[in-house]
């Protein structure tokens, strides 16, 4: 009787054992955790496993790639990396933030950031960066709107899909010509497929390349104000333009879906958006027939920039942060980044890619090589660029909505802003 | 000390009884402690810390108070939830009696319970998968209510895109999904009057209607207090339906309390700012609860 309790606890204490030892002790072989939240595209995801298991084969180490959903993904990541436990090893976000306000980044071996430094086109060296030290690695060109148009819509409303509007003027006019009304006055198809849903940040980025166009830019040089900028002559006449747009010449709607859904179904005429909405579009509405131009301009024709620049980045308390940054040097190479991009058809990273076979076969080549002509338009790598870009897209939705005029809009969100960077 | 001491070493049958009834309450008191009143304690404190996550944190006393309680789009987020909140808890509670009145007339136990079983099924779904159903039946182009107004010959409405709409939609939504539960607590509460009661009232000449107004209500009125700061609570705190349908807009219309603190502890990563709101919606909820409490609450005997 006595052994059987003997041997009941010592069972007992080896499975209580084994359930709480680290799971390394016991777990083959080691993996390094790696958390992306870019949903939309699963086959750039899956290219790190697929070279995770190269990778082991020389280290040891797999790669499990985890997809967290875009919706909320900042507060996933902010529980693991302050909580520590189950927190990835590399993950992927905006470097101002993680690394900016925060201080979850590891810094990257200095021979690495010079490969990087030395690899990326001149507009997006900043990219990966927080005060001059390199901590991530760019993962999108061409994060740039660009314009693309429905060829079809365009035949049919007597424009030629070849000779794009070139100025924001002769753009209005064509999506004018583009948008067809009901006999109740409401349009079935819009010329301009525009974002007025959802998060006030992504409203402003979307409302940016306007903005730019007409020589407004959202903050100071040097982001310490807002007033002045956000709320210039420039920008509430961009502002004015584009609520016109909805309110007077209704060549956009506020009724239709997103606006990646709006082209896809030949609801709308043109988006304006960046170069992974072309693998998008292939793969979900393959009927329709496109072609990518450069932004139309006004005062200044919008150049390569952007409101989102992802990053890869190392947790700086994850155990396996040799391997991790050994794993980002495995697959930081021309080659790599060029197969990477092109399974999920988007725009390769390096500079040795751009003009590559690949490159050059896709449809916004030219438009990407005219956008890059252009000079780099303002970019606002600020640690509370959210809360910044919130206060922004608030005022911009509310003109939309024509809850009020551009200008006390553009004013109460300029003084707002200020207020942020102050605190 | 003594009374504790005598817990841990009872000497008398009174002193064990009161043990093991300290025992079986032990693990739910570890359990709130754990899971809320920690939480509420670390929120009260970094509401007079400015955080920073894997940063330092610095002491700032009221400061972030001042600047979340003087903030003109913090209190357009109090007003949307409390408008919001005015849709939602007296349509759900009014509801809820009506439907709870129809069923307990219901001779049949089985047609009874196969209502009351569709009457829940929306509160057993999750709220996310609720809202997305929602926003289904709501798309201006391909909703399912849009199609019926065709139908009939009325023109669609703009249901979550429209500024003056989207608060009354998203409260159908959350009447849709509360309905049930509030309406199995009045069932039950229903099913416990005694039948003397009514037969008692028919004697003496009562009509329906009467007996309605001056019974069973007053006999329902603890369950009616208690679905109704149930609602209360539950429609301060909605997030998952606004989140997943609206995120808050068109142009900020619908965004709540919740949304705002969740954006500004999760987006903004400003966590004392988020924690002042959190303590603004305990405080709020309490002392409207405790209100609620005092002032409604009769015991009814008959």
């Amino acid at each position: 009787m006595r052994s059987r309790i003997v041997c009941a606890v010592a069972a007992g204490v080896a499975v209580l054992t084994l359930a709480l030892a680290p799971p390394t002790a016991w777990t083959q072989p080691k993996k390094l955790v790696f958390w992306t939240h870019w949903e939309q595209n699963p086959e750039f995801n899956k290219f790190y496993e697929t070279r995770g298991k190269d990778f082991a084969q020389k280290s040891g180490y797999e790669v499990q790639v985890v997809t967290v959903p875009y919706q909320g993904y900042e507060a996933k990541y902010l529980a693991a990396l302050v909580g520590k436990s189950g927190a990835p090893d590399i993950f992927m976000g905006m470097t101002h933030h993680w690394c900016g306000q925060y201080d979850f980044c590891d810094r990257m071996p200095a021979d690495l950031a010079k490969t990087w430094d030395d690899s990326l086109p001149k507009y997006m060296v900043s990219v990966g960066k927080w005060k001059g030290v390199r901590y991530g690695t760019p993962i999108e060109h061409g994060n740039f709107q660009q314009m693309y148009i429905n060829t079809e819509t365009f035949k049919k409303a007597g424009l030629d899909p070849d000779k794009p509007p070139k100025t924001l003027d002769d753009w209005l006019a064509a999506m004018k010509k583009l948008t067809v009304l009901d006999a109740k006055g409401e349009p079935t198809q819009v010329g301009f497929a525009l974002r007025h849903k959802g998060h006030p940040v992504g409203i402003a980025d979307k409302f940016l390349p306007f903005a730019h166009a007409y020589g407004a830019r959202m903050l100071s040089p040097n982001l310490e104000r807002a007033t002045g900028f956000a709320n210039s002559p420039e920008m509430v006449a961009a502002l004015q333009f584009y609520a016109d747009l909805v309110q007077k010449h209704k060549v956009a709607s506020l009724v239709f879906p997103t606006p990646e859904d709006a082209f896809g179904q030949k609801r709308a005429a043109t988006i304006f958006r960046e170069s992974w909405y072309f693998g998008w579009v292939k793969k979900n509405a393959p009927e329709v027939s496109f072609k990518v131009y450069a932004l139309p301009c006004a005062k200044a024709c919008p150049g390569a920039g952007n409101l989102f620049p992802w990053t890869n980045m190392v947790y700086k308390n994850s155990a396996s942060k040799p391997a991790a940054w050994d794993f980002i040097r495995f697959i930081s190479n021309a080659k790599d980044d060029l197969d990477q991009h092109q399974a999920q058809g988007i725009l390769p990273v390096w500079t040795a890619n751009l003009d590559s076979a690949y490159v050059k076969a896709r449809p916004d080549y030219q438009s990407t090589q005219e956008m890059l002509k252009q000079p780099v338009p303002p970019e606002y790598y600020h640690p509370k660029s959210n809360e910044l870009a919130t206060a922004f897209g608030e005022a911009v939705v509310a003109a939309l909505y024509g809850k009020g005029q551009p200008k006390p809009l553009l004013d109460e969100a300029a003084a707002k802003m200020d207020r942020a960077l102050k605190d | 000390m003594h009374d504790v001491w005598r817990l841990v070493a009872p000497r008398s049958y009174l002193d064990r009884q009161r043990r093991a009834g300290l025992l079986f309450v032990l693990p739910a008191l570890v359990y709130f402690a754990l899971v809320f009143l920690v939480p509420l304690v670390e929120s009260v404190i970094g509401s007079f810390y400015r955080t920073v996550p894997g940063g330092e944190s610095r002491f700032v006393g009221l400061r972030l108070y001042e600047k979340v309680l003087t903030d003109s789009t913090f209190w357009q987020a109090v007003s949307n939830t409390v408008s919001l909140l005015f849709m939602s808890v007296p349509a759900t509670v009014a509801l809820a009696l009506m439907v709870a009145l129809g069923l307990h007339r219901l001779r049949s136990i089985r047609a009874r319970s196969v209502w009351t079983a569709m009457y829940f099924l929306p509160f057993a779904v999750s709220l996310v998968a609720a809202a997305l159903i929602w926003q289904w039946m709501y798309d201006p182009l391909y909703g399912f209510l849009n199609h019926l107004l065709n139908r009939v010959g009325m023109p669609p409405l703009h249901w979550l895109q429209s500024l003056e709409m989207v608060r009354p939609s998203l409260a159908i939504i959350n009447v849709w999904v509360r309905l049930g539960f509030d309406t199995i607590i009045f069932l039950a509460a229903l099913q416990a009057i005694p039948t003397e009661y009514y037969e008692a009232a028919s004697i003496d000449g009562a009509s329906r209607w009467q007996a309605l107004r001056r019974l069973t209500l007053p006999l329902l009125n603890p369950q009616i207090v208690m679905v109704t700061i149930l609602e209360l609570i539950f429609n301060f705190k909605v997030f998952d339906t606004v989140y997943a349908t609206t995120q808050g807009g068109p142009a900020g219309a619908s965004q709540t309390v919740i949304m705002l603190l969740y954006d500004t502890a999760f987006k903004y990563f400003r966590l004392g700012d988020a924690s002042v709101m959190a303590v603004f919606v305990f405080v709020s909820l309490l002392l409207v609860t405790l209100a609620q409490w005092r002032l409604f609450r009769r015991q009814v005997e008959y």
